[in-house]
């Protein structure tokens, strides 16, 4: 499956920006699943410098600087990627791997390249503080026996059902105390929720952030700019390795799910980050995403 | 036998140290022997005898206050804590220290070897020789600087260990420095006051130079960039700033290398590369040795809410375009838990154990660490793998039962954040306690430059020393006492001095003069401006208070106008012109006071004295030796006016004044004969040529415009001369009595009187000119343009017209018309050259609020 992305972000200052100076995590990364095949990026104004890189979790960045003068910032990335088909799991398959016991003890003691740098994401990271209330939430589909992968499962069930899909309630830093306690928040909530009850139980996730092809309800045409950005988590299993789930809408990634970058939370893989001069106190976002299907 | 009478004598003015008891003693054998590259030391200070080494010990104050020497926070321009130096330095033995250096070589090596793999391959985690915790929970782990490296093999080119003497005599290191050589100056100040305070005995010591290890750090600067022009990078050292508590160090280095002090601000990112902001436009940055953690030094990447760093300078690191030393990311080397690992590391990278071994350490996220801790707790020394600013060590064995147990089960909560070391028993050195050597215990800092492959090793090292003989912690917060250390050589060594030949070369480089960033040119530019504002002030309050104080009862229009100008004159309405005017004519003493000593009240004396060693604080690299002394002298001055002020009206308090004129004008004075004619000296003089331009038309106005009679007027003229030193110019010149006329010409025009104000505005017009002939711009600027305004405005005036007093015969209206124009048109000069010359590039924010990160 191919798709077209196009994610165009745009900000409004009061006053004239002097200089800014940014990293931008919007082009999606290459992964066992995807593969980009072209990406394009324009920033208007032009910047006076631009460069693509890879970062230390292996996510393609985009680093540029403007230094005249400038009232509007534009970033429009447009990416082709190609999906491949994902391992469809049913309950059956996921019932077969490694148990929550095994697990935790093979991440204990595991010697292995892989469980080693896995423990990353074991440890507190800036937005997802372990802690025994997040370990209480999720403790209960956690038992010795059962299979890591089938608990992990019903965990994003669980937070799908228990919790508000609410848009309005969050931002970017909202605390998952927060989210916790109002049992509200968007997609990056949950992910974040998840890998925090992970951590907290002793199995290692991240985040993963991306986008999710949306499809118009039958018989109407899909309206330009309607997409969003969205986000999910992985959990690291000893044996079998990373596998991913989306609590937002209770499944497991499938080609409709484009990766962009992946890292220990949110704070990785902010989409843009910098600093501007000037500018006055008061700036407007706007954020248009389109997943578009390319005809094979 | 001597007699009691001798043996008193020799009593009274000997030096007595005891010989050690429980600690390894750095002068006495555990036989009580003294060893003997100490003996020749022990002597000398024998032979000086109690009062001259108290003689020598005020000397090194003295001189460390000349040299602006401070330690500990700023804590506002009034204050400064000096930095302490025991005149008794600490000696090492050639034959030990070559020991001891190589062992830090080998260190510094290895550590180098641990930061490219840890932001490289990362082989240590991946084959399991350091656990992955340990490495990716440490606040210096900076993932943005993965795989981002200099040109050439070495990447740490900084290097400092703390060491002690363990009881056994064994060298030990206790913490390895990493981010910053701090010290490194200070190591220089000591050696420089120690060397002055005992000339003869440095020499015949045969103490080992530290001058050769500064050429070699300033050759390592020079080689970083290979692509550099003509072979010598431009090099910048920045501070955090004038608030940092080793400020003076950063000062001092700087100069000391002829390097520019920057502060982040003071550099900026343009086209993929780092440029210094200075009076000529940006000039290129290609190696800064940076005083600032690195985690602060770019908001856009690292902790967004530091004001410290410079805006999308990692970029510029990881593409080539700057190089930042030590690198950015080397804090990853200071994690205490990676002490318990260096054995293991060494013998992977090395093969061999360390010569020179850590303190044993104890990661408590290792279970059998954390059993031996918990069984061996009262005898360790606890260090949070993250330490913030409030933990320090704790020190289990100082602890009570209760504490013991908290902290226990703090450890126990979270082991892998914790680490323990053996308590080691540092050795104690003779140290001048009040007349007497007493021992005190000592730590020794290294510092380490990378060159060649390798790493060339200072001879001598920062020697910080408890503060009384109890106790244990040698390093306080607030700073503690220093020594110098000497490591003897077995034969003299050439002398040479990196100081020379910096200076040969700095002056053979064209660009210096240009070289100031603009936040120094500006400091100087305000210097100027409020050590004048302050001189008007002092004098216009002295020549006052005279005045009140006078045997002859003064008419009380002219007393009125007199006190009232106190306020035009420093602006610190309402004042005498308040509604409470009235009571305060009749007993004026407390607003007297309060406009020179109220600090929290703009325009009052101490305000702008405040302000004027807040902007010397910021440029304390550009003055020198004498200058500083004079600013501490005007910072003490200032300290001792509450009390020589306490006796009020009745205790000559114009007296009380005359040491702070008496130190302003030697600072103008000091600049004017010795200050090197840069771009710095020209924007100083323009600042105290501006303001005092200004302050003459004020007090032009404030007491020469009201029309009075007789006497009055004869007073207030009397009082505008004696307050700007015209007074018996004034009476020689007119032989005659006082007249308003004459009186305005030498004020305004005459041009053999330093301060009229046509003599000024030719003076600043000659500075101008010479700036902008500097900007080879075709025609006059605007600031130009205003000031020839200004000053053609002055020269075609008809003084007789503006003697005349308006037609009610109340106000010289004309005057006060014509000085304000006057005054306006400064004002604006002064705008067009603020506009044109610093910087105004408002503070950095983030583009989106990411407070998440910040939290330490």
């Amino acid at each position: 499956m191919k798709y077209q992305i196009r994610h165009v972000t745009r900000y409004d200052y009061a006053s004239p920006v002097s200089q800014c100076y940014n990293r931008a995590h919007l082009l999606p990364r290459d992964t066992d699943t995807q593969t980009c095949l072209h990406t394009r990026v324009r920033i208007a104004p032009l910047p006076a410098t631009a460069q693509q890189r890879v970062d230390y979790f292996g996510n393609s960045t985009y680093h540029f600087a403007l230094e005249d003068p400038h009232t509007s910032l534009t970033i429009d990335v447009e990416s082709e990627i190609e999906v491949l088909e994902r391992p469809k799991f049913n309950a059956f398959d996921l019932d077969l791997g490694v148990t929550c016991a095994e697990a935790r003890n093979l991440i204990r003691r595991g010697r292995t390249e892989e469980i080693l740098l896995a423990k990353e994401y074991l440890l507190d990271s800036p937005m997802v503080r372990c802690s025994e209330e997040l370990a209480e939430y999720a403790r209960a589909l956690f038992v010795d026996d059962r299979p890591l992968l089938s608990a992990a499962r019903e965990l994003t069930s669980k937070i799908f059902n228990e919790f508000t899909y609410d848009p309005e309630f969050t931002t970017v830093a909202t605390p998952i105390g927060e989210v916790m306690e109002h049992k509200r928040g968007v997609c990056q909530d949950f992910a974040h929720l998840a890998i925090g009850c992970l951590r907290s139980l002793g199995y290692p996730a991240r985040y993963v952030s991306g986008y999710l092809e949306t499809l118009p309800p039958p018989g109407q045409e899909k309206l330009v700019g309607s997409d969003a950005s969205h986000a999910w988590f992985a959990l690291f299993s000893p044996t079998e390795g990373w596998f991913e789930f989306d609590p937002t809408n209770d499944n497991m990634p499938t080609e409709q799910h484009i990766t962009t970058a992946w890292g220990r939370d949110y704070s990785d893989v902010t989409p843009l980050r910098g600093v501007i001069f000037d500018g006055g106190k008061t700036q407007k976002l706007h954020v248009a995403v389109d997943v578009t299907r390319i005809p094979e | 036998m001597k007699t009691p009478g001798a043996a008193e004598q020799q009593q009274l003015d000997s030096l007595l140290y005891p010989a050690a008891n429980q600690r390894h003693d750095e002068v006495y054998t555990p036989e009580g022997k003294v060893r003997p590259y100490w003996q020749y030391l022990l002597d000398s200070l024998e032979t000086l005898g109690q009062s001259e080494m108290a003689q020598r010990q005020l000397k090194t104050q003295r001189i460390l206050r000349d040299d602006g020497a401070t330690y500990s926070s700023f804590e506002g321009p009034a204050k400064s804590n000096i930095w302490e130096l025991d005149p008794v330095p600490m000696l090492l033995d050639s034959e030990e220290w070559s020991g001891i250096e190589a062992g830090l070589i080998e260190r510094a090596e290895l550590l180098d070897l641990v930061l490219k793999d840890l932001y490289g391959e990362r082989t240590l985690i991946r084959r399991g020789i350091l656990p992955p915790e340990l490495l990716f929970d440490h606040k210096g782990f900076i993932r943005a600087c993965h795989d981002v490296f200099m040109p050439g093999e070495q990447q740490l080119i900084f290097h400092s260990a703390d060491m002690i003497r363990t009881q056994d005599g064994s060298i030990c290191v206790l913490t390895d420095r990493t981010q910053m050589p701090k010290g490194v100056g200070y190591a220089l100040e000591n050696r420089t006051v120690l060397s002055r305070v005992f000339p003869s005995l440095f020499r015949d010591s045969q103490v080992h130079r530290l001058a050769l290890f500064y050429q070699a750090l300033r050759q390592k600067l020079n080689e970083l960039v290979p692509y550099a022009p003509d072979g010598r990078p431009r090099v910048v050292v920045m501070t955090p700033g004038t608030f940092n508590q080793s400020y003076f160090e950063h000062t001092y280095l700087a100069n000391y290398l002829g390097y520019p002090l920057v502060q982040g601000g003071d550099l900026t990112v343009r086209g993929g590369r780092v440029w210094m902001k200075s009076v000529g436009g940006l000039h290129p940055v290609d190696v800064i040795v940076r005083f600032v953690n690195d985690s602060f030094c770019d908001p856009v990447e690292l902790r967004s809410d530091s004001h410290l760093g410079v805006p999308g300078l990692l970029e510029v690191v990881r593409s080539g375009g700057v190089v930042v030393v030590n690198p950015l990311g080397s804090g990853v080397l200071e994690n205490p838990a990676l002490q318990c690992y260096l054995p293991k590391i060494s013998e992977f990278f090395l093969g061999r154990p360390l010569q020179l071994a850590s303190v044993n350490s104890y990661w408590c996220g290792d279970k059998k660490d954390l059993e031996f801790v918990q069984a061996n707790f009262d005898a360790m020394v606890l260090k949070a793998v993250n330490p913030t600013h409030d933990n320090q060590s704790v020190f289990v064995a100082e602890l009570s039962k209760e504490e013991r147990a908290n902290w226990l089960a703090r450890i126990l909560a979270e082991p892998q954040k914790w680490v323990a070391q053996d308590l080691l028993e540092p050795s104690q050195c003779p140290t001048l306690v009040k007349g007497d050597l007493q021992p005190r215990r000592v730590i020794l800092r290294s510092f380490a430059v990378a060159s060649e492959q390798s790493f060339n090793v200072m001879p001598g090292c920062l020697a910080r020393i408890a503060p009384d003989k109890r106790s244990r912690r040698v390093v306080q917060g607030q700073g503690s006492l220093s020594k110098d250390t000497w490591v003897l050589a077995s034969e003299p060594e050439k002398q040479f001095s990196l100081q020379a030949t910096a200076r040969g070369k700095q002056l053979a480089r064209t660009d210096v003069p240009a070289n100031l960033p603009s936040r120094a040119v500006e400091n100087l530019f305000w210097l100027g401006r409020y050590a004048e504002r302050a001189e008007t002030s002092a004098r216009l309050l002295r020549t006052v208070f005279l005045q009140l104080n006078s045997t002859l009862q003064l008419p009380k229009d002219a007393r009125h106008l007199m006190l009232t100008a106190v306020t035009d004159v420093t602006n610190t309405l309402p004042g005498f012109r308040g509604p409470d005017a009235a009571k305060l004519f009749d007993a004026p003493e407390p607003e007297l006071l309060s406009v020179i000593l109220d600090s929290s009240r703009p325009g009052s004396l101490r305000y702008d004295l405040h302000a004027m060693l807040t902007c010397a604080e910021e440029v304390k690299e550009q003055l020198s030796a004498d200058a500083q002394r004079i600013v501490n002298d005007i910072r003490d001055e200032l300290s001792y006016l509450d009390s020589s002020l306490a006796g009020g009206l009745g205790s000559a308090p114009e007296e009380a004044l005359d040491p702070l004129v008496t130190a302003l004008l030697a600072m103008a004075g000091q600049a004017h004969e010795s200050m090197f004619r840069g771009i710095g000296w020209r924007f100083l003089e323009m600042g105290r040529r501006l303001e005092k331009a200004h302050q003459s038309a004020s007090l032009i106005r404030a007491l020469l415009v009201s029309c009075y009679e007789g006497r009055s007027q004869d007073l207030l003229l009397e009082t505008l001369l004696l307050s700007t030193e015209a007074l018996i110019s004034y009476r020689r010149r007119y032989l005659a009595q006082l007249d308003i006329g004459d009186g305005l010409k030498l004020m305004l025009m005459d041009l053999s009187n330093p301060r009229s104000m046509l003599f000024l505005m030719q003076e600043l017009t000659e500075h101008l000119n010479s700036l902008v002939s500097d900007l080879s711009l075709s025609g006059l600027a605007a600031e130009q343009k205003q000031l020839l305004s200004a000053t053609t405005a002055l020269q075609l005036v008809d003084i007789d017209a503006l003697e005349l007093a308006d037609e009610e015969g109340i106000e010289r209206a004309a005057l006060d018309a014509f000085l304000e124009s006057l005054q306006e048109k400064l004002r604006h000069t002064a705008d067009l050259i603020s506009d044109r010359y610093f910087d105004h590039t408002a503070g950095p924010q983030q583009l989106v609020q990411t407070a998440w990160e910040n939290d330490a």
